[in-house]
């Protein structure tokens, strides 16, 4: 009898259960209505690359902000979801799935990190929810992407295999280095840049003597410096974080290697705390970078204004990247004429974007076809050297 | 090659002193409670916290950092102590492991809610540069150096005569005799404690200035050097700690030198690893003390 009773008491609640979770689903139905634009921003908002991913929510809420202000996108407000992916690929996938799973987003921009970003691809492809790079810079992302298989990836960023070129290039022709020494992230972003300069060195007579990666956190970097110092390199290449520059400029200065050894590559050389900290180690340094604060354009120079007033601080590459991303899905959007998906995914492999450093299109991997921008530190302040753009060739399947 | 070389142990030994420092309280600590304090790096990363604190908001000279980094830890230090590892005392060992990693975790993201995820950049100390035995050499490296070398003396003759450093021992070998005999446990317990968090503070207060950036997670890492470094020493041996540091210190540098940077965290794991599979009481003593 017992069994019995428990069995119908099962049968009931199981009923009252499914009534209870059937209403909010319709509630959310009658929501659907006059919805707003649920976008979903990953970036790494803890662990050492935290600093990307403040400057990252900042810009994408700048962007927002100034949206919404103006009305939104055709009367729809842009509501921002942000989840912590650490900086790492397990934590960028539990972000992602939380994003379309809980807080049912739409659209995801992220992540800063290589390695997060391939992880997140697979997710949002399955998801079938737009997926939007900014700040990413390994070519397999969009070697992938596109007609190369996962058809709701877009990157609106420069590759590292372009970045790798025009240093190389750079390092050779104009300053004469023959010697590099190599010292940069042990990550698929500072690995991969290393890959491509190899492949671009030999064209322009370079060698390199030494090869060493950094976990991230790593806070000494005596002993490999001492190497480069004994192995007469010209020029350290680093394809580096933002948060490590200042250290390895330090012990440049302390071990002797200050304005003997050049640094060129990527990671934030050019910011005034990054020089302020080694400005004997930095004078000289070349960075290619997809932005930075002093790119010479009008919209580039008031969203450098807006963002200084908005926030206390000068913007940098990530903060910008992710404005300007926010700034291009709203166009989408409203080129699409309607939130949906799939139209909208349409209208940004048909469209041109004016973006502050030129106009923006993809091509058939969705990779948005952008500038280099390459800078040179000369008393104490960047000085912008040139903007490149390459079309970048494809691996034959 | 010669001087490479010399150079690299030099850098090594540095390297070893900072972790010496940390790991001689942390071993203490396992002397008197037999539990690792998984939260040990975090008093390493306070001590930085406070000494940056310090300078970037209290606008302090370098030297008084270092006591406020020290103080503010150790208040911290008391806290802890006081509501969580006196508590310890003859609990079974995982109640230990999990109440430390329990203290870690919200040491850290307490100081990460409070000023935020990301680095901080640590401006002060003497990082000038010294000439010796032709290579140069940051003044701060020097100090810790010497720092470290006076930290052990005083700490051989506080556990040798001090009655403080008695009743240590004592509470490590036998803590119902320490009982009957009259010996506090308790409140030996909190004072090595304290002690040994005061130690990890600063060490992390006097390598700020060379490693620069300061952040929630730092004291993350630091833990997990110091964990081969006291089985290599022999868990709660004081001079055993102060020459496997050494040895990890200077392993790591020649690891990074000749083999690649990439490898050099695989020093401390690989050799957490032997150690456990041959020689689990550590190298300098012939059997387990516990």
């Amino acid at each position: 009898m017992k069994h019995t009773s428990s069995r119908r008491a099962f049968c009931i609640s199981t009923a009252i259960l499914s009534l209870a979770a059937s209403v909010p689903a319709l509630s959310g139905l009658a929501q659907a209505a006059d919805e707003t634009i649920k976008l979903g921003i990953v970036a790494p908002m803890s662990g050492p690359n935290a600093r990307y991913g403040a400057f990252s929510m900042h810009g994408a809420e700048l962007a927002v902000k100034d949206i919404n202000a103006a009305g939104g996108v055709d009367g729809r407000k842009i509501e921002l979801f942000n989840a912590d992916s650490q900086g790492t690929p397990v934590e960028g996938v539990s972000a992602t799935r939380r994003l379309i799973d809980e807080d049912e987003v739409d659209y995801i921009i992220g992540d800063v990190s290589s390695s997060v970003t391939l992880a997140m691809q697979p997710v949002a492809e399955d998801a079938g929810v737009l997926f939007l790079n900014a700040a990413s810079s390994n070519p397999k992302i969009t070697y992938g992407a596109g007609v190369g298989g996962y058809k709701w990836t877009f990157r609106n960023y420069p590759t590292d295999e372009n970045r790798a070129f025009v240093v190389a290039k750079y390092a050779a022709e104009q300053r004469g280095f023959s010697k590099f020494a190599v010292l940069s992230v042990d990550s698929d972003y500072g690995r991969s840049a290393i890959e491509f300069t190899k492949k671009y060195l030999p064209e322009f007579k370079g060698e390199i003597l030494s090869e060493d990666y950094y976990k991230e956190g790593e806070v000494d970097f005596r002993s490999v410096l001492a190497k480069i110092r004994d192995n007469g390199a010209q020029a350290v290449i680093m394809y580096g974080l933002a948060d490590t520059t200042p250290i390895v400029a330090r012990q440049m200065v302390e071990i002797g290697l200050a304005g003997k050894v050049t640094l060129i590559g990527n990671g934030e050389f050019n910011t005034e705390k990054t020089i302020k900290s080694a400005p004997t180690a930095l004078e000289g340094a070349v960075e290619a970078a997809a932005w930075l604060p002093a790119f010479d354009s009008p919209e580039s120079k008031a969203f450098v204004e807006k963002f200084t007033s908005e926030y206390d601080e000068a913007p940098n590459n990530h903060a910008y990247v992710h404005w300007d991303t926010v700034n291009l899905l709203a166009k989408a959007i409203h080129e699409a004429g309607s939130p949906d998906r799939e139209k909208v995914r349409d209208a940004l492999s048909r469209i041109k974007y004016k973006s502050p450093v030129g106009e923006v299109t993809f091509d058939d991997h969705n990779q948005a076809r952008l500038p280099m921008i390459l800078l040179q530190i000369e008393n104490g302040k960047p000085s912008v050297k040139g903007a490149y753009t390459a079309d970048i060739q494809y691996p034959a399947e | 090659m010669f001087s490479t070389i010399l150079e690299q142990i030099v850098n090594g030994i540095v390297t070893g002193s900072v972790y010496a420092i940390v790991a001689v309280g942390m071993t203490m600590i396992f002397g008197v409670l037999r539990a690792i304090n998984f939260a040990h790096g975090e008093y390493y990363m306070l001590g930085t916290f406070g000494a940056w604190f310090s300078i970037d908001y209290l606008g302090l000279s370098y030297e008084a950092s270092i006591v406020v980094g020290v103080l503010s830890t150790i208040v911290i230090a008391y806290v802890v102590g006081k509501l969580v590892m006196q508590r310890m005392v003859g609990a079974p060992a995982e109640s230990g492991v999990l109440a430390t990693l329990g203290i870690a975790l919200v040491l850290q993201n307490t100081v990460i809610l409070v000023f935020g995820g990301g680095y901080k950049f640590f401006a002060d100390g003497y990082i000038e540069p010294v000439s010796i035995l032709g290579f140069s050499l940051a003044q701060q490296r020097i100090l810790i150096l010497v720092v470290c070398l006076l930290v052990f003396v005083g700490l051989e003759l506080m556990v040798t005569y001090s009655r403080m450093g008695k009743s240590m021992r004592a509470v490590s070998q036998n803590v119902d005799c320490c009982e009957v005999v009259g010996i506090d446990v308790p409140q030996v317990v909190l004072r090595t404690f304290i002690l040994g968090a005061a130690l990890a503070a600063l060490s992390g207060v006097l390598t700020a200035p060379v490693n620069v950036s300061v952040y929630g997670g730092m004291g993350e890492l630091i833990t997990f050097k110091t964990l081969p470094i006291i089985i290599m020493g022999g868990l709660g041996n004081v001079r055993g700690t102060f020459f496997a540091a050494m040895i990890l210190g200077v392993a790591e540098s020649l690891v990074a030198t000749y083999v690649g940077l990439q490898f050099r965290d695989t020093v401390g794991f690989a050799t957490l690893i032997l150690m456990l599979m041959w020689r689990p009481h550590g190298l300098f003593s012939t059997q387990a003390r516990f």
